[in-house]
């Protein structure tokens, strides 16, 4: 009777165990893509965003001991060279207006349609959680309140982040340039060639892809975004090119490309409009 | 009846501490060899009751995670309910081990975990590292004894 009990037990758990296969397999099927957990993160979000307030709780906490702590001389230090970096960097400004006025004047010379620019900058914290290890992401604290819409461009204070991928009512999901699937094109300002730069998994590395191997493309070279692929607006910065390998038997160039953003390690972030 | 109540009740508890724990901040050559925290504690409550914590809450809680951690739906509910699904058959022989043995029954049992999420990953083309993945099953080993201390802590003094 007994080992009978246990027999029919033991079926129902197997029958549990397929069911439950049938049923993420399926759902990895449809949710490819994150469209259909998108959903589900958009409508509880009053529930997942509690448990990512927690989460970031504990640093929260230690940076906000850390600023108390911090001694009056070391702050007058910061202060001292905070100050200097803004009165040489409003000089740099200064010369702006001029070169925007001479571009937009060359460029209708040219003919060339104007490039998109931005005209309102806003200032989102990141919410510090760890999501997936295989994926790059940042949440940040601004959401569907403040206007933003997805593609939307992030940048740091050195470079481009990534863009906004999912949106919720208070905080939205933000997809690195660093992510194994994201893709964009730059251009090299030295030689004005378009490349395409993915995502490696790694914050600190970016692969440049199809380059053939006779291409012009040196150490050193600076990236940018390019403006063709209508999302990331033209001009910022994406990096710089680290390493060069030339195999002889492949038929592309290994190239990879640091980027000149502080990725996850950011504090505060911006968003452009 | 009030007693499963209490299990129900901690075991969910437990678990959202696990799935804080998991989403906590850490440096970033530790971020991709963690060890699966949540999985463990779903492990430690299925061989402690695997009557009531059973494949259903594996499952339910690897949806939630994919909701948590921003990947495709299905994959870590796959992963936890294959791993739950070797407890519950296993579990009248893990329950008898020493600490020693049990530490390497949990890595017999997490191989096929790693393996699905390394599949799944192949399939959906996630990249990933081989050595985080043998990094963070050698972690959860080493961590499993004192979580095992921990958690039946938690068991003795509320749910008994």
């Amino acid at each position: 009777m007994n080992s009978d009990l246990h027999f029919r037990e033991s079926n129902i758990t197997i029958f549990k165990l397929f069911l439950y296969f049938v049923f993420s397999v399926s759902f990895l099927i449809i949710d490819k893509n994150l469209e259909f957990s998108n959903k589900i993160r958009k409508n509880s979000s009053y529930i997942i965003q509690p448990i990512y307030l927690v989460a970031a709780f504990p640093s929260k906490v230690y940076k906000n001991i850390s600023i108390h702590l911090a001694s009056k001389n070391s702050l007058i230090l910061e202060n001292k060279n905070l100050e200097k970096k803004v009165f040489i960097q409003s000089g740099i400004i200064q010369k702006i207006p001029a070169l925007k006025a001479e571009n937009k004047r060359l460029k209708r010379l040219l003919g060339s349609s104007n490039s998109r620019d931005s005209s309102k900058i806003l200032i989102a914290n990141l919410i510090e959680v760890n999501l997936n290890p295989f994926s790059n992401k940042i949440v940040i604290d601004k959401g569907a309140i403040e206007k933003l819409y997805l593609g939307q461009t992030v940048i740091d204070s050195t470079g481009v982040l990534g863009q906004v991928s999912e949106i919720n009512n208070d905080f939205s999901i933000v997809t690195l340039i660093t992510d194994p699937g994201h893709a964009l094109l730059v251009v090299n300002p030295r030689t004005d060639k378009r490349i395409v730069i993915s995502g490696t998994g790694d914050n600190r590395k970016l692969k440049a892809k199809y380059i053939s191997l006779n291409e012009d493309i040196a150490e050193g070279d600076i990236l940018i975004t390019s403006g063709l692929d209508n999302i990331f607006p033209e001009g910022h910065l994406i990096g710089e090119v680290s390493k060069i390998d030339r195999k002889i038997n492949k038929d592309f160039l290994d190239v990879t490309v640091i980027p000149s953003s502080a990725m996850s390690s950011n504090r505060e972030v911006m968003l452009l409009w | 009846m009030v007693i499963i109540n209490k299990i129900h009740f901690f075991v969910s508890l437990v678990l959202l501490f696990g799935m804080v724990l998991s989403l906590l901040p850490m440096p970033e050559i530790l971020v991709s060899c963690k060890p699966p925290i949540v999985l463990l504690i779903l492990i430690y409550w299925s061989l402690a009751h695997p009557k009531y914590i059973n494949l259903s809450y594996a499952f339910i809680t690897g949806l939630i995670m994919d909701i948590l951690l921003v990947t495709p739906l299905g994959y870590h509910s796959l992963c936890f309910t294959i791993t739950i699904y070797l407890i519950l058959i296993y579990y009248p022989q893990i329950r008898v081990q020493s600490n020693s043995t049990k530490m390497l029954s949990l890595l017999v049992i997490l191989i096929p975990y790693f393996l699905t999420s390394t599949i799944v990953n192949n399939i959906l083309e996630i990249e990933y590292n081989i050595i985080d993945v043998v990094l963070s099953i050698l972690i959860s080993i080493i961590i499993w004894p004192a979580m095992f201390n921990m958690l039946r802590f938690v068991r003795q003094k509320y749910t008994s």
